[in-house]
C-alpha cells in the first residue's frame, strides 16, 4: 500500500490503494455477496407468502370467501384488464391524484413565498395552519362533499387537504430558515428582496422542495382515496368500497394491491429524482 | 505604498455614534468614532469581541444608518463609491460552480458586460484560479473558497473593500497563507480596505494602519501607523521582524487595559 501510494503521488493513494490490496477486494465481495442475499431473501419472502396464500386457501385452511387467493386476484385482474375496465379506473385514480400532487406544490410554494415577502403575514396564518394542519383530515370530506358535491372537484380538494397545511407550514419555515449572513450577502452586493428570494431562498431550498413532494405525492394519494371512499363513483377507492359492500374481496384485494405497486413506482421516481439532483 | 496616493482623503468618519433599541432599552454600540482613510491605504479594525467592530462596516457600507455624526467620502467624479463585502464565511452558493458564483454580484447589479466578463477573467488568471472555475465550491479547500469570494468581491469593482473577519473560519496556516495573498491582491488592484478582526498578529500583518478600539460603547483608543517598509523590512519577513513584535506587544497591551477594566 505504502509502495502504491509514494508511486501514484497522494491523491491517487487512496484510489489505487483501495482497489488493488487484497483484503479490500474481499471486503468489496463480501458487501456484494450480502447484498444479493438481501435481495434474494425479499424475493423469496414475497413469493413464499404468496405461495402460503395460495395453498391454505386451496386446502381450506382460511375461508376462501374472504381472503380471496393469488390465483382469483390474478384471474380477476386479467380479466378486469381485457375488458379496460380496470385501467380507467386506476386512470382516475392517478389524475386525480397528480392534479391534487401538483395544485398543493403550486399553492404552497406561492403562499409560502407570500409569507416570505410578508413576515407579518406569516406569522397571522401560522397558528391557524397549526390547527388545520394538526386536525385529521378526514373530518373535513363530509363537509367538503355537502360543499361541492359527489364530482371530481370534491375528490381534489379532499386529495389536497391532508397535505396542504403542512406542506405550506413546512415550506414556509424552511424559507425563513435560510442563513442570514447569505441575505446580507446579497444586500451588500446591492440586492433587492427579490433577487435575495430568487438567488439564494428558493435555489437553497430546492432539496427541501424535493422531500416535500416525496411526502406529498403520498398524502395526496391518501385524501383522494378518502375522498373516492365517500364520493366517488369511478376509481380505486370507489372499486374498495364497492366491492365491499358486495362482498367481492378479491376486487377489494385486487385494487389494494395495485395502490401497493402505485405507491411503490411513485417512490422510485421520487427516489431517483432525488439522488440525480446534485446541488 | 502610501507614497503613491499622496495621502489623499477617501473617507472620514466624524463623531459617529450608533445604538440600538431593545425590550430592555438602549443599548450604545459606538460612541464618537472618528478616523480617516486614505485612498488606497489598508486599515485594519481591532477591538475586544462583541465591541461593534463590524457594526462602524455596516454603517459605512449604508446597511445601517448612524444615530449621530458623518460618513463623508471624497470622490474625484461626485459618485457614491461602490462598496464591496467580504464576510466572516465565504457563502459560496452550493449549487453554482465557481464561475458562477464569482458571477452573483454582477449578476444582481445587472452589469454582466463583455467589459467584466473579460475582466472577471483577467482575475481568474492573474491569480491563478482559471482552474477552479466550473468547479463546484464543495470541491474546494477553505482557502482556496475564500480567495474565490474575494474575486467575486473584486468583480463588481469596489473603490471600497470592507473585510468583516474574513479569514476566522480557516485553520491557522490556511489563515496565515490566504490573509497575505489577498492583502496582496487587494494592493495590487490598489483598492482601499477596512478589515476588522480580533486577531492583533493578522491586523500588524495586513494593514498599513491599526485602529484600536476600546471595550462598548466603543470608541478609538488608538491609532497606529504600520510602517514596515519604512523601517526597510521586506514584507516577506514582517511576522519575524522584532519591529512586528513590537507593534503585536503594543496593541497587546493596550487591548489588556480594555480587558481588565471590564
Amino acid at each position: 500500500m505504502k509502495i502504491q501510494s509514494s508511486k501514484n503521488g497522494q491523491k491517487s493513494y487512496s484510489v489505487i490503494a483501495a482497489a488493488e490490496t487484497l483484503g479490500q477486494q474481499q471486503f468489496i465481495k463480501h458487501q456484494k455477496r450480502h447484498k444479493l442475499y438481501i435481495f434474494w431473501s425479499r424475493i423469496f419472502l414475497f413469493v413464499a407468502f404468496l405461495a402460503l396464500w395460495q395453498v391454505s386457501s386451496n386446502l381450506g385452511w382460511i375461508d376462501k370467501f374472504y381472503f380471496s387467493s393469488p390465483s382469483d386476484i390474478g384471474a380477476l385482474f386479467i380479466h378486469n384488464i381485457k375488458d379496460k375496465s380496470l385501467l380507467s379506473h386506476i386512470g382516475i385514480t392517478l389524475f386525480e391524484s397528480g392534479v391534487s400532487f401538483l395544485l398543493i406544490i403550486l399553492c404552497s410554494l406561492v403562499i409560502a413565498t407570500f409569507f416570505w415577502f410578508y413576515p407579518s403575514l406569516g406569522k397571522m396564518f401560522e397558528p391557524f395552519l397549526i390547527v388545520l394542519n394538526s386536525l385529521p383530515k378526514s373530518a373535513l370530506a363530509p363537509l367538503i362533499i355537502v360543499w361541492l358535491g359527489t364530482g371530481l372537484r370534491t375528490i381534489i380538494l379532499c386529495g389536497m387537504s391532508v397535505g396542504i397545511f403542512g406542506c405550506i407550514l413546512n415550506l414556509y419555515q424552511s424559507f425563513s430558515q435560510t442563513d442570514p449572513e447569505r441575505l446580507k450577502l446579497i444586500e451588500t452586493l446591492g440586492g433587492t428582496k427579490m433577487q435575495a428570494f430568487t438567488k439564494v431562498v428558493f435555489p437553497g431550498n430546492i432539496p427541501t422542495f424535493i422531500s416535500l413532494s416525496k411526502v406529498n405525492i403520498g398524502l395526496a394519494l391518501v385524501g383522494v382515496i378518502i375522498g373516492e371512499f365517500l364520493a366517488g363513483r369511478r376509481g380505486l377507492g370507489y372499486l374498495i368500497i364497492y366491492g365491499s359492500q358486495v362482498f367481492k374481496l378479491d376486487m377489494v384485494i385486487l385494487s389494494i394491491v395495485i395502490l401497493c405497486a402505485i405507491a411503490m413506482v411513485i417512490y422510485g421516481i421520487l427516489n431517483f429524482i432525488e439522488n440525480h439532483y446534485k446541488p | 505604498m502610501q507614497g503613491n496616493h499622496h495621502h489623499k482623503s477617501f473617507l472620514r468618519l466624524e463623531h459617529v455614534s450608533f445604538s440600538y433599541y431593545s425590550a430592555l432599552g438602549e443599548v450604545a454600540v459606538l460612541s464618537d468614532i472618528n478616523f480617516n482613510v486614505e485612498k488606497g491605504s489598508f486599515v485594519a479594525l481591532v477591538g475586544p469581541s462583541g465591541c461593534g467592530k463590524s457594526t462602524i462596516l455596516s454603517l459605512i457600507s449604508g446597511l445601517l444608518k448612524p444615530v449621530g455624526g458623518f460618513i463623508t467620502f471624497y470622490s474625484e467624479d461626485f459618485c457614491a463609491p461602490k462598496v464591496g463585502y467580504m464576510l466572516q464565511h465565504d457563502h459560496l452558493l452550493e449549487w453554482r460552480d465557481v464561475y458562477h458564483n464569482i458571477m452573483l454580484g454582477l449578476e444582481i447589479q445587472k452589469t454582466k458586460t463583455d467589459e467584466n466578463l473579460a475582466f472577471v477573467d483577467e482575475l481568474l488568471e492573474k491569480y491563478k484560479l482559471s482552474d477552479t472555475k466550473n468547479k463546484k465550491p464543495s470541491a474546494l479547500s477553505g482557502g482556496m473558497r475564500q480567495r474565490i469570494a474575494l474575486i467575486r468581491t473584486l468583480a463588481t469593482r469596489p473603490d471600497l473593500l470592507l473585510l468583516d473577519e474574513p479569514f476566522s473560519a480557516l485553520d491557522y496556516q490556511t489563515r496565515l497563507r490566504v490573509s497575505s495573498d489577498v492583502r496582496d491582491i487587494i494592493k495590487s488592484e490598489e483598492k482601499t480596505a477596512i478589515l476588522v478582526t480580533h486577531d492583533i498578529s493578522e491586523a500588524v500583518s495586513m494593514a498599513d494602519v491599526v485602529i484600536v478600539l476600546t471595550k462598548p460603547p466603543c470608541a478609538i483608543k488608538d491609532i497606529i501607523p504600520i510602517e514596515f517598509e519604512k523601517n526597510g523590512i521586506d514584507r516577506s519577513e514582517i511576522r519575524t521582524s522584532k519591529l512586528f513584535q513590537e507593534y503585536f506587544d503594543m496593541i497587546w497591551r493596550e487591548m489588556q487595559d480594555e480587558n481588565t477594566e471590564l
